[in-house]
């Protein structure tokens, strides 16, 4: 939440000049106040009855996709994961509990927005309205609660198929989004693909259920939540003005966004190919030949950022410290997280 | 014998919302869900539950119409898939909350599953917000029955806040996409 809320800020004091800062504002900490309600409440139950209200009051939000097509995910979600809850608490075979833990992961990924149930995208529309705001904003929050409070009511047998479901998505979003952020034509789909293939990673941690893989979720959710997503914001204005530059500082954002040394994210991938050789270590070979796929994406992106300048350039300078300070020394943040 | 027709109410209303295009008819929808879950809510989580049920999902009713495409508009032209969907949605709900679940209350089982998967039908089948937010209240009141599954004593806030959020929605200001 604390990471969520630094990067709200962030986007409000960076945002482009073309961006209103008021309506950022606004907006985010109407989704920053949701988030904590999600964090904050006693029961998924009643998370999901947040969530219903904060998909709701993005749906209104102006935008440039119809009011009927930005409530339909975070409806599915909802119902998804109370059809999940009602078959885990239920009495009944183990079969059925496992039928529940495919709601729930089901939900999980409409609500966030990754496969199977991508967010229609639209180039144009503001960052409040757009799919990004679940992948980047929202979702990171919403996840570690429902994948939290789901350990606790699942039993061993639909517990294992959970984690395994994850793996399993995280493993599909990876190789998706990697190759998306690549090949895409859009520049904007490329970012929002990059999004997807960074939750694979946050997936394939939640489901391997050891210490380590947990670690590996949670400092990709902070890469995701405070580098990729002011990332984004950032390179909005070049991507309008159709700017492609190929200067030292697109390949330090490209190294960035790849998980490299001394970033975040390469902290986060040794976490989850150790929790993986613990588990399973051809999983770990998968994985490793799967994390390959960020490197074109991240060099296409990295150029798409342009060449930022004054207030923006101090920005991006920021987030790279940062991530090089939670890459270095990850041990406050897993601290805080219990892990 | 309270209990199923209750159970059956969410059912019909559930199917009304889905199968009518009007706000009289999703406003019936809304009110006879509504009322088989606060029957419900009252069985499993006492008074103050039911009561938060059929007050959020009253308000939600009477918002409805007011608001949306006039008439009732039920089983309009070509909605005979959906008339299906309803009847095949009964059954396997049916099967799931008589004979693969066990335990009590099968009825509250019976009318989360229907109420809960015709609305989700209906959101993602129809771009008419009236229609769309008639299903995500029905969609809200169930969520929040769903602590009453396994658990003896659920607490009343989920209802509260499931009532709440049913009345609520219906207000939203539903804006016309800005064209790129």
């Amino acid at each position: 939440m604390v990471i969520a809320a630094a990067a709200l800020a962030f986007a409000v004091a960076f945002a482009p000049p073309a961006a209103s800062r008021r309506a950022l504002l606004v907006r985010g900490g109407a989704g920053l106040a949701g988030s904590a309600a999600i964090a904050a409440v006693p029961t998924l139950d009643i998370a999901l009855l947040v969530l219903l209200v904060l998909g709701a009051m993005q749906a209104v939000v102006a935008g440039t996709r119809s009011f009927a097509v930005r409530l339909r995910p975070p409806l599915i979600a909802v119902a998804m994961l109370a059809l999940g809850l009602l078959l885990v608490r239920v009495e009944a075979p183990d079969l059925v509990a496992r039928f529940g833990a495919v709601g729930l992961v089901a939900g999980m990924a409409a609500a966030v927005g990754v496969l199977p149930y991508l967010h229609p995208i639209e180039s144009d529309e503001a960052l409040t309205a757009s799919p990004v705001a679940w992948l980047g904003f929202i979702g990171p929050v919403l996840a570690v609660v429902v994948v939290v409070r789901a350990q606790g009511l699942l039993h061993t047998d639909a517990g294992g198929a959970f984690g395994g479901m994850l793996v399993g998505l995280g493993l599909l979003n990876m190789a998706w989004g990697g190759v998306a952020a690549w090949r895409t034509a859009d520049e904007v789909a490329a970012w929002r693909y990059s999004f997807v293939a960074d939750w694979g990673l946050v997936l394939c941690g939640f489901g391997l259920t050891v210490a380590d893989g947990q670690r590996a979720a949670l400092l990709v959710l902070v890469g995701v939540v405070a580098g990729r997503l002011p990332l984004y914001l950032i390179s909005r204005q070049a991507i309008r003005e159709k700017t492609i530059t190929r200067r030292p500082i697109n390949l330090v954002v490209a190294a960035a966004l790849a998980g490299s040394a001394p970033f975040v994210g390469f902290g986060a991938r040794i976490l989850l190919l150790r929790a993986s050789t613990q588990i399973y270590w051809p999983l770990a070979l998968v994985l490793a030949v799967v994390m390959l796929l960020w490197l074109p994406g991240s060099l296409r992106l990295g150029r798409s950022l342009g060449q930022p300048r004054g207030r923006q350039a101090l920005g991006v300078a920021l987030i790279l410290a940062v991530n090089v300070a939670a890459g270095l020394y990850p041990l406050p943040l897993l601290a805080a997280a219990r892990l | 014998m309270i209990q199923p027709a209750a159970g059956i109410l969410v059912w019909l209303g559930a199917s009304l919302v889905v199968v009518g295009d009007g706000r009289r008819g999703l406003a019936a929808g809304i009110a006879l869900s509504t009322l088989g879950l606060a029957v419900l809510a009252f069985v499993t989580a006492g008074a103050v539950a039911g009561a938060a049920i059929a007050v959020g999902g009253a308000i939600a009713a009477s918002r409805r119409s007011l608001i949306g495409p006039g008439g009732w508009e039920i089983l309009a032209p070509g909605s005979t898939p959906r008339l299906v969907l309803c009847i095949a949605t009964a059954l396997v709900a049916f099967w799931i909350a008589d004979a693969v679940t066990s335990g009590p209350v099968a009825s509250l089982r019976f009318g989360l599953i229907t109420g809960i998967a015709l609305s989700a039908a209906r959101v993602l089948s129809t771009a008419e917000p009236a229609a769309q937010l008639s299903a995500v209240a029905i969609v809200a009141l169930c969520a929040a029955s769903v602590g009453a599954i396994g658990s003896t004593e659920p607490g009343v806030w989920p209802y509260v806040v499931g009532g709440l959020v049913a009345a609520l929605l219906g207000w939203l200001p539903m804006r016309s996409p800005i064209a790129a």
